[in-house]
């Protein structure tokens, strides 16, 4: 009755276009739902390893070494990984000629290095100047040969400031911030406490700070950063210094340079066996003359080895007294 | 055979949409919106969620690896110096502070050249030695690897110090923490994602029951009219497709009422006519009666009268004188005869047609009505049939009467004519008048029913029209 007033859709029993639309449209959720279901769930492309971390067992004792290693020790005139890198070729060029391995041994400071030549805890040993006249005098460290730099056997002390700097001399240096290398470095410490002493004056009253960076590598950093206003540095690391990194020309300046002094050796323990002593020496003394040993001479900035007497080193010895007992 | 022997793909996938149709065409509306709004919500709830937590989880890998490659490498930088200058403990400090500093860190350790371990983060019991060959540092860069463990999923990252000649760092980062953030991201959407639903479960209540409150309105007033109750009608709840209907069936019910009532009113004025007709002739059963009685009995029984008194009379003159008079009374007997007869049924209307039969009747009436005057044009070149004939005859004399015994007029005229098929005849008065819908109402007038009945029945039509200066009744039939 109601077909007349509005059109109603046909007869229930025939699906009509809009049920059909309403069923395929249902049919298109479920699809969709489905698909998205299936996207859900992906395989993972492959199952992670599984560890058990509560499963610990104490850890072994470090095995006895079948060969006793040469211990090379390197005093911390450069950073310790730049020293890593320097004596490495080093290391296994000796180790290649004298047949068995070579440990390469750092410390912070000279003196625990001179602990460990006393110690004999090292058989071969580069160190600074300073620290073989406190070895030698104090338990008779042996110079074994000295490493020859454009054709001599000296060093100087450098003293440097930032390349922004307006110091001079070391006397514009007074009220400033001073890194100084090691306690007992001669170029880093002893030198420039000589300077100050001959201005009559005193590093802790002179400067108004000072720290030690136990490398002459890290004071070169330190004035190149500005952290410190003045620093006194082994030349022959400062000219390896610039040669590595040439950018440092413009962060700093050199404005003295000190007298020559005996160049830091390479030194043994005293009671090294005699047999061991001569083919060390005679293995360092010869190295220019291999091919390989070249090259590796070449990499530290040495051109030889060339024996050196202790009498090298009186100026050394004789600035130290002047300057006197360093706290 | 092939295809009819098996059910294909789409065939079974169509029975399957059918069933699901099936349950939900049964439920109703109601519960259809409900369950769109509730699934509709919680698609997209769970739908989001689900992305926001895989992304999250893309992303906080991400930063955690590259965290881990960041921290291993400060700490391969870090332990360069106390390595070489073999100060163990300063190793042991550093991996510890870097394990206790990094929230997401659960171990670190470090191998020398040889590879042992240096130093580690795992105490006194001991060192889970699977981890030692576990993930090699590679030569170039650092080595990732995601693994398992009893604290969950872990990233471990290893690089060597001064290109292996220091040894070489592993640093285990746990995926826990970040997990846990993911966790309560997705807890929290959940959350959301209910109360949302919850809010769509009430708002869709509401919106059903705005949707479907009219609807069973409409429901419960077709089953009252069902049951015969015309007078109710549907709310018009808004002006929509829902308010058009309502107005569409309030419409239909109202036209079957008027209807109806119509059809009522006919009904109980088909049966007054039937009453009244019953009525009349037993009416003019006694008018017959009682003139065959009064005028034609009467008139015979002196008739016989008269022969008895003539057969006992000797004089031949007195014989002829009463002969002739018997013969006058047998005259006038049968005048009154034919009288009667002519009133029954007007034999001219049979013999000479409507025109003739309306100016005989016109005549009889100027003698009954002497004060009212009579106009009659009948414009009817040839005769009619004889069921239209009678109608307009019988409708005008019911007319013409109606105006003579209620409406005290002074003129009526009657005009018959013939046009495209039909047959006019138009009955005019200078009466008072009277009030045509009130008398069709009571019930009362059957003659006014009787004239409709009698033109609806040949499929013609009559109006009344009736005012204060007279009455005009127009009959119209189709031929």
């Amino acid at each position: 009755m109601l077909a007349r007033y509005l059109p109603f859709p046909g007869s229930p029993r025939s699906p009509s276009p809009a049920r059909r639309s309403c069923r395929s449209l249902l049919g298109l959720v479920l699809l969709a739902v489905s698909s998205i279901l299936a996207a859900c769930g992906p395989a993972r492309a492959q199952p992670l390893p599984v560890v058990d971390l509560s499963a610990r067992t104490p850890l072994p004792a470090a095995a006895e070494a079948q060969i006793t290693p040469l211990r090379l020790g390197v005093a911390a005139i450069i950073s310790p990984a730049g020293t890593a890198e320097s004596y490495d070729a080093l290391a296994r060029y000796l180790g290649e000629r004298l047949g068995r391995p070579v440990e390469l041994v750092q410390r912070r400071t000279y003196i625990e290095m001179n602990d460990l030549i006393q110690a004999q805890a090292v058989d071969l040993a580069f160190v600074c100047t300073s620290a073989y006249i406190e070895g030698h005098d104090r338990f008779g460290m042996e110079l074994l040969v000295a490493p020859q730099v454009n054709g001599e056997t000296v060093y100087h002390s450098d003293l440097i400031v930032p390349a922004a700097s307006d110091a001079q001399s070391m006397a514009d240096l007074r009220g400033r911030v001073f890194a100084f290398t090691d306690p007992i470095s001669f170029s880093g410490r002893v030198y420039p406490t000589y300077l100050v002493q001959t201005l009559g004056e005193t590093p802790e009253r002179f400067f108004s700070r000072t720290f030690f960076t136990y490398s002459h590598e890290r004071a070169i950093q330190a004035v190149a950063a500005g952290v410190a206003d003045g620093a006194a540095v082994d030349s022959l690391v400062l000219e390896y210094a610039l040669r590595r990194e040439p950018g440092l020309a413009q962060k700093l300046r050199v404005i003295h340079r000190s007298p020559p002094f005996g160049i830091p050796p390479v030194v043994v323990p005293p009671d090294l066996p005699t047999h061991q002593k001569a083919l060390l020496l005679d293995l360092l003394l010869t190295m220019h003359d291999d091919p390989v040993g070249r090259g590796v001479l070449d990499q530290l900035g040495i051109e030889r080895f060339v024996p050196i007497q202790d009498s090298a080193y009186a100026g050394v010895r004789e600035l130290t007294a002047r300057v006197g007992r360093l706290p | 055979m092939k295809a009819l022997s098996l059910p294909s793909a789409p065939a079974s996938r169509h029975a399957t949409l059918d069933r699901l149709w099936a349950i939900a065409g049964a439920v109703s509306v109601r519960t259809k919106i409900l369950g769109i709004v509730l699934a509709l919500t919680t698609l997209l709830g769970l739908g989001v969620t689900w992305q926001v937590r895989t992304v999250m989880q893309q992303v906080f890998i991400g930063e955690l690896e590259n965290r881990g490659h960041s921290v291993l490498s400060d700490l391969a930088g870090r332990s360069v110096d106390p390595i070489l200058l073999n100060d163990t403990f300063a190793v042991y400090e550093l991996l510890n502070d870097t394990v206790a500093n990094h929230p997401d860190a659960v171990y670190a350790f470090v191998l020398d050249p040889a590879g042992q371990v240096l130093a580690h983060t795992f105490g006194e019991e001991g060192f889970p030695t699977a981890l030692l060959t576990l993930n090699p540092p590679p030569a170039e860069g650092a080595g990732h690897l995601r693994y398992v463990s009893e604290l969950g999923r872990l990233h471990d990252f290893s690089a060597r110090i001064l290109d292996g000649r220091a040894g070489s760092v592993h640093l285990g980062l746990s995926e826990r923490r970040l997990q846990g953030v993911v966790d309560a991201v997705t807890g929290q959407m959940l959350l959301t994602t209910a109360l949302v639903a919850m809010v769509g479960i009430a708002a869709a209540t509401l919106l059903t029951n705005l949707l479907t409150r009219p609807i069973r309105d409409l429901v419960q007033v077709t089953t009252e009219v069902g049951r015969g109750n015309l007078a109710v009608r549907a709310p018009h709840w808004a002006d929509d497709e829902i308010g058009a209907l309502a107005d569409a069936f309030n419409q239909m019910v109202a036209d079957l009422d008027a209807s109806r009532q119509a059809l009522a009113e006919k009904d109980a004025a088909r049966t007054r006519l039937l009453e009244q007709l019953i009525n009349a002739q037993e009416e003019e059963r006694k008018r017959i009666a009682r003139e065959l009685h009064d005028s034609v009995g009467q008139a015979l029984s002196s008739l016989m009268l008269g022969l008895k008194m003539l057969a006992q009379t000797d004089s031949l003159d007195a014989a002829r004188q009463q002969a002739e008079a018997l013969r006058r009374q047998a005259v006038e007997t049968l005048e009154q005869v034919r009288v009667l007869s002519r009133q029954l049924r007007p034999s001219v209307l049979d013999d000479l047609g409507l025109a003739a039969a309306l100016e005989r009747y016109v005549d009889e009436f100027a003698r009954l009505y002497p004060h009212i005057a009579v106009d009659l044009h009948c414009n009817l070149a040839e005769r009619l049939p004889p069921p239209v004939e009678t109608t307009l005859y019988r409708i005008v004399q019911e007319a013409m009467t109606n105006a003579a015994r209620h409406g005290q007029p002074t003129l009526i005229s009657v005009l018959l004519t013939r046009r495209d098929g039909h047959v006019q005849a138009i009955v005019e008065d200078d009466g008072c008048g009277f009030d045509v819908e009130a008398a069709r109402r009571s019930g009362r007038s059957v003659g006014l029913h009787g004239m409709a009945e009698r033109a609806e029945l040949l499929g013609g039509r009559l109006d009344i029209e009736s005012s204060q200066d007279g009455t005009a009744v127009y009959v119209e039939v189709p031929m």
